[in-house]
């Protein structure tokens, strides 16, 4: 196999909120309390294959857009190591670190709150291969025409601001203007997340097509299974801060081992189920602050064992492509023939 | 259990802006029996929400009712006085609401908001009224009631706040519940969960539940019946086995088409052409026009509805003639 072109080994990122000299003081004194340490990835590996589209599915709080910042080096790791084409992008400098930054582009969620309310679209679309040289100066108007085209906006609007375009046409800015770089790599933080059904195919299909021609590698962070299952080749699922599964789309959606994958797919509303009695998993998604201990799942797995409570399963291949971290089974997680006989139940009910 | 709990005829909700007159609600017809959750489904500006706050008489100004009836259990709303609204909202006709930070006030410990709510509609004492709200506490799945109701709404998490929303509305038992969005912030499991105990209410406590969504999915699951809005009108209707597997508005069946299913990997997906119409620009005729497959000269003017309240739709080329059982 190739090398992966990217690669996230053990990757764990806190956030601790900054303290002051007088706070420092007072909790050198006993006064206060130390900040509470926010664990958003905990040892997170991950691997994507150039051409690849991986799907990264979790709740909120579960670390996904942290993790989609760290891989596009837009927030530094706390631990362990990202690296792109097997170089650690920490240890880049100067020229190698402002190429590898142009060939990863992020797409936001809100269009609205990612472009510049004040600039001429031209002038969103343009910045960037202008200021970074990707073209010469006069050939910039002919550049953004091109992507203009190549995301489905008429050129002719090229003098109008955002508000005077629709949320998917806002999204289309946002995607010409990551293209705009020439980067090999997007990461989709929930970029159709805000659009309306009708709109959300159009964009997705956009992204297909894009993928397709230009050759790109994609990270696609969602919460929306339907629309993770449609576009990924591969699913990497997580819960607070840890992978939890990860496997080729068509085998995580028909057996899934982990009882919270399990959970998940079971729970996404569909249209072809009717009158669906739900069957929900109990309690609350815990804190990152405070994460419990071993297995994060455990308080809320009906399968919760003794060992569960203690120790944290590690990431485990349980058949070919396919990863799990749960005790069950000697770490391999458990098929869901239970899960099946659940949802024929719901649906005879 | 087909008592005629709500009867919406013609209602128009329109704004006087600058620029021109918004018919966000544009004649709506609905009915909701006791007992049925009805879901109203239409995209951004479709007009969905509007419709939910004028059946309350909670349309801000340059807002305005501008025609139509609102029969509640058999009493015209429409001509209510204020007091009179004031005494049916959160007694017999509650809302939730996609923000529950929207309903609760953050400065307030939920209990004492509770207790306020129960004692606007019921002559109890503070000790009832407390006893009330922790019931109602416990009827949404909050754990341990007891401690709870004395905690701020920052302390909840955001699928807990919904829930004590829920609650809030349940205090008085309400014969209706408009839910605007309620699951739409929420995570899948916890959605799921709400989902879950508020079929459960409305199947005991026998009241009726608009639910209004955008997510076809949530709607096919929880809904007996489903209403969908484009532009300010409802242009299909009917039980939601006949409007999503045999649709027979275009509208309808390209958003069923969009919604991404298993067996569309590799396809690219069915869109729907172009985008909503804003408000003070709708085509004349059809609103869907432009936007349509199947438009033609027909389409110019303005289809009304085929059908009835419990089964019909709006278009002169409808996709299939449905086949009666």
């Amino acid at each position: 196999m190739n090398q992966p072109l990217i690669k996230v080994d053990t990757v764990t990122k806190h956030f601790v909120r900054k303290t002051d000299v007088a706070e420092r003081i007072a909790i050198r004194a006993g006064l206060a309390e130390e900040p509470k340490i926010v664990h958003a990835l905990d040892e997170v590996s991950l691997e994507i294959a150039k051409g690849e589209v991986v799907g990264l599915v979790g709740e909120s709080g579960c670390g996904k857009s942290t993790l989609g910042r760290v891989v596009a080096g837009m927030l530094p790791v706390t631990a362990g190591s990202v690296a792109r084409d097997g170089q650690d992008i920490a240890t880049l400098k100067g020229r190698a670190a402002k190429a590898n930054r142009l060939a990863t582009q992020i797409i936001f969620q809100d269009p609205m709150s990612s472009l510049n309310p004040r600039k001429k679209v031209g002038e969103i679309i343009g910045e960037a291969p202008r200021l970074h040289g990707i073209v010469p100066r006069g050939e910039v108007p002919a550049l953004v025409e091109k992507l203009m085209g190549q995301v489905g906006l008429d050129p002719a609007m090229v003098n109008r601001y955002p508000h005077q375009f629709s949320g998917g046409q806002r999204q289309r800015i946002g995607i010409a203007r990551a293209l705009a770089v020439n980067p090999d790599f997007l990461v989709c933080d929930e970029s159709i997340a805000a659009l309306d059904v009708s709109i959300q195919a159009q964009v997705i299909n956009l992204l297909v097509q894009l993928k397709k021609d230009l050759g790109l590698t994609l990270l696609f962070i969602s919460h929306d299974l339907s629309v993770v299952r449609y576009i990924s080749d591969r699913v990497v699922i997580m819960y607070l801060g840890r992978v939890v599964e990860s496997a080729p789309t068509d085998q995580i959606f028909d057996r899934p081992r982990h009882p919270y994958t399990q959970a998940l797919l079971e729970e996404i509303p569909r249209i072809d189920r009717r009158g669906h009695r739900f069957n929900t998993v109990k309690g609350e998604i815990p804190s990152p602050v405070n994460p419990p201990k071993g297995c994060h799942f455990h308080p809320r797995c009906p399968f919760a064992m003794d060992i569960c409570r203690q120790e944290r399963p590690p990431l485990v291949t349980a058949e070919t492509g396919h990863t799990v971290a749960c005790h069950l089974n000697a770490g391999t997680g458990q098929l869901p023939a239970t899960t099946e006989q659940q949802t024929q139940q719901g649906v005879t009910q | 259990m087909s008592e005629t709990l709500l009867e919406v005829r013609n209602l128009k909700t329109w704004f006087e802006t600058p620029k021109g007159t918004v018919k966000a609600v544009d004649g709506v017809d609905l009915t909701l029996n006791r007992g049925e959750i009805l879901g109203l489904v239409g995209e951004s500006g479709s007009g969905k929400s509007i419709t939910g706050f004028s059946l309350l008489g909670l349309v801000d100004p340059p807002g305005k009712v501008v025609e139509g009836s609102i029969l509640f259990k058999g009493e015209d709303l429409r001509a209510a006085s204020n007091k009179r609204l004031q005494a049916l909202r959160g007694d017999r006709i509650a809302m939730i609401f996609q923000d529950p930070m929207m309903t609760l006030n953050p400065v307030l410990r939920i209990g004492t908001q509770m207790i306020e709510t129960v004692r606007a509609h019921a002559n109890v004492s503070k000790a009832e009224a407390r006893a009330m709200a922790r019931d109602a506490l416990g009827m949404v799945g909050i754990p341990r009631p007891e401690e709870r109701i004395d905690a701020y709404p920052h302390e909840f998490s955001g699928g807990m706040r919904q829930r004590v929303a829920i609650a809030i509305a349940l205090l008085h038992k309400p014969d209706l519940i408009i839910a605007d969005e309620p699951t739409t912030a929420l995570d899948v499991t916890i959605q799921s969960q709400i989902l879950s105990e508020v079929q459960k209410l409305t199947r005991e406590m026998g009241m009726g539940l608009i639910w209004i969504s955008h997510d076809l999915g949530v709607v096919a699951e929880l809904a007996q019946n489903v209403a969908v809005m484009y532009a300010g009108r409802i242009v299909e209707r009917g039980t939601v086995d006949q409007v999503l597997d045999t649709p027979m508005h275009p509208y309808t069946r390209g958003l069923i088409d969009s919604l991404p299913m298993e067996n569309d990997r590799g396809q690219p997906l069915k869109q729907i052409p172009g985008n909503a119409p804003p408000p003070l620009g709708r085509p004349e005729g059809c609103p869907f026009r432009p936007r349509c497959g199947f438009a033609t000269d027909a389409c110019l003017s303005e289809p009304s509805e085929t059908g009835d309240l419990s089964r019909g739709w709006r278009c002169f080329h409808p996709l299939a003639q449905e086949v009666t059982a």
